[in-house]
Parts: C-alpha cells; sequence; structure tokens
C-alpha cells in the first residue's frame, strides 16, 4: 500500500477538547500559525470515516504531531474515567514514527514536571515541553521546539494571541455554535491566525 | 531528551495555505473586516498612555509630532 502524501508543515494537535483548554488550544494555533506551520485536529477533517482512522490519516499525513497531555486526568462526569484519547494517539503517532522516522516527528507536552514520569514512566528519556498551564508557556515552548530564523518574538505572538481571543465571539456566531472545536470554527480559527501572522511576522516564504 | 527541530526551508506561501482551508470568499471578506477593526483598536491602545501615567488636567501626548 503506497504512503499517504505528507505536508512537511502540517502539525497535527492531539489535544483534549474542553472549555478550560480554550485558551491553550487558541494559543498552540496562533503559535503554529506564526512559526508558519498549518495546524490539523481531528474534529477539522470531515468525512464519515470511524474516528480512530481519522486520527491515523491525519497523523500519516502531518510532518509533525504536539501531544498535549497536561489534562489526562479523571474526568470529572460519573463514572470518574481516566482521559485516554490523548495517550491512546500518542502512541498511535509514536509507533508510526517508529516505522517512519523521516516521515513523522512527535513532541510531548505538559504543563508541569515530572507528572509524565508518574502518568507513564515508559516514556523514561523523553522530556516532555512544559506550557505551565499558560498561553504565553504555550507560545515560547512553540519556539523552543520549532526553531525558526525570523520567528516572532514571544511578545509578538501574545499580541497575536489576544487579537485572534478577540474574534472569537464573532466567529461563533458566525458558525452558529458554541463549540470552539467544530471544524468550521477551527478552520476560521486558523484563517484568523493566518492573517495575524501575515500582518506580524516577516515573510518566512522567502 | 526533548527533539527540537531546527526549521531552514521556505513555508508554503500563505496564500496556498488559506487556500486550503476552504473558507467561502465572502467570509473570508468578513473576518478580515473584523481583523482590520481588531487591528485599529490594539494600535489605538498601544498610542495612548495608561491612565495613572497621564497628570491630571493634562491630555496625553500624542505619538505622532504632526499631530
Amino acid at each position: 500500500m503506497p504512503l499517504p502524501p505528507i505536508n512537511p508543515n502540517a502539525v497535527f494537535l492531539n489535544i483534549p477538547y474542553d472549555e478550560e483548554f480554550h485558551k491553550l488550544y487558541i494559543a498552540y494555533i496562533v503559535g503554529l500559525s506564526q512559526l508558519g506551520f498549518d495546524p490539523r485536529i481531528a474534529s477539522g477533517i470531515p468525512g464519515g470515516e470511524r474516528r480512530l482512522d481519522r486520527v491515523l490519516s491525519l497523523i500519516q499525513s502531518c510532518r509533525y504531531s504536539i501531544h498535549d497531555l497536561s489534562r489526562v486526568e479523571l474526568g470529572v462526569a460519573p463514572p470518574a474515567t481516566p482521559r485516554f484519547n490523548m495517550p491512546l494517539e500518542l502512541g498511535m503517532a509514536i509507533t508510526w514514527a517508529k516505522i517512519n522516522p523521516k516521515r513523522h516527528t512527535w513532541f510531548l507536552w505538559e504543563s508541569t514536571p515530572r507528572r509524565l514520569q508518574k502518568s507513564m514512566s515508559d516514556l523514561d528519556g523523553t522530556d516532555p515541553y512544559i506550557h505551565g498551564g499558560t498561553v504565553d508557556g504555550v507560545l515560547s515552548e512553540l519556539r523552543n521546539a520549532f526553531v525558526r530564523v525570523g520567528a516572532p518574538t514571544v511578545q509578538a505572538m501574545m499580541d497575536a494571541y489576544r487579537i485572534a481571543e478577540s474574534h472569537i465571539d464573532g466567529i461563533l456566531a458566525g458558525a452558529g455554535t458554541r463549540n470552539l472545536f467544530a471544524a468550521s470554527v477551527f478552520k476560521e480559527l486558523c484563517f484568523v491566525a493566518e492573517d495575524v501572522a501575515r500582518r506580524t511576522t516577516e515573510d518566512l516564504t522567502k | 531528551m526533548r527533539p527540537s527541530v531546527h526549521i531552514t526551508t521556505p513555508i508554503e506561501p500563505r496564500e496556498i495555505r488559506i487556500k486550503r482551508l476552504r473558507i467561502p470568499k465572502a467570509r473570508q471578506k468578513e473576518l478580515v473586516a473584523m481583523m482590520d477593526q481588531a487591528w485599529a483598536r490594539l494600535a489605538a491602545e498601544k498610542e495612548t498612555p495608561p491612565i495613572d501615567s497621564v497628570q491630571p488636567g493634562k491630555k496625553p501626548e500624542r505619538a505622532s509630532a504632526a499631530d
């Protein structure tokens, strides 16, 4: 079976889809756009495929993936259940990268140091990027993970974040939803992030 | 150990990436108009000094000498 085409600038975001994560979700989209990448999420792809197949296709088509495990914890709604989607998708990415090391690189993100050693000791020897649960933490760690000459400063990225965040209500109203992770909302967030990047960063396409 | 990637290759032009998002042109225009307003607000905020830095009875100084 032929390998799927790969987008060298695409970054798969394995993140929790919940309200408490909204700010960091926007930060990832804005930060990646500012650094010249295309963020991708599982809900952002259309089609009636089984979710797991969609996620695998997405991982295979992205050169990079970011796995934010900061909210791998017990869900509040009863019955209290650990959230396993993110570790599952991380496992898929690790396997894909092991088989095709030149096609995929994965990164781990956490909120606090040493949490990962406790939750997944199998990953000993892999240090996560620590965002501390903050927007500027995400942005500065993105700059550390993806080093690019001419990358905007964290301050400039924060300005871009504020601009993008101020559009959330307008985007949600236009889409007729309150779900920030809906496919159409995600696309418009990416558009806004691209527009902010166009206005704030030097042309990285040259 | 944590991986980091040194990006040296140029990225795809923004127009191509935006085209891939497949947002109708009319909606793109609406979003750009919203962005224009947000940028104007941000620029105005940056030009105006914080209230506590302005002495009572004095108007805030403008950023441009032409004003």
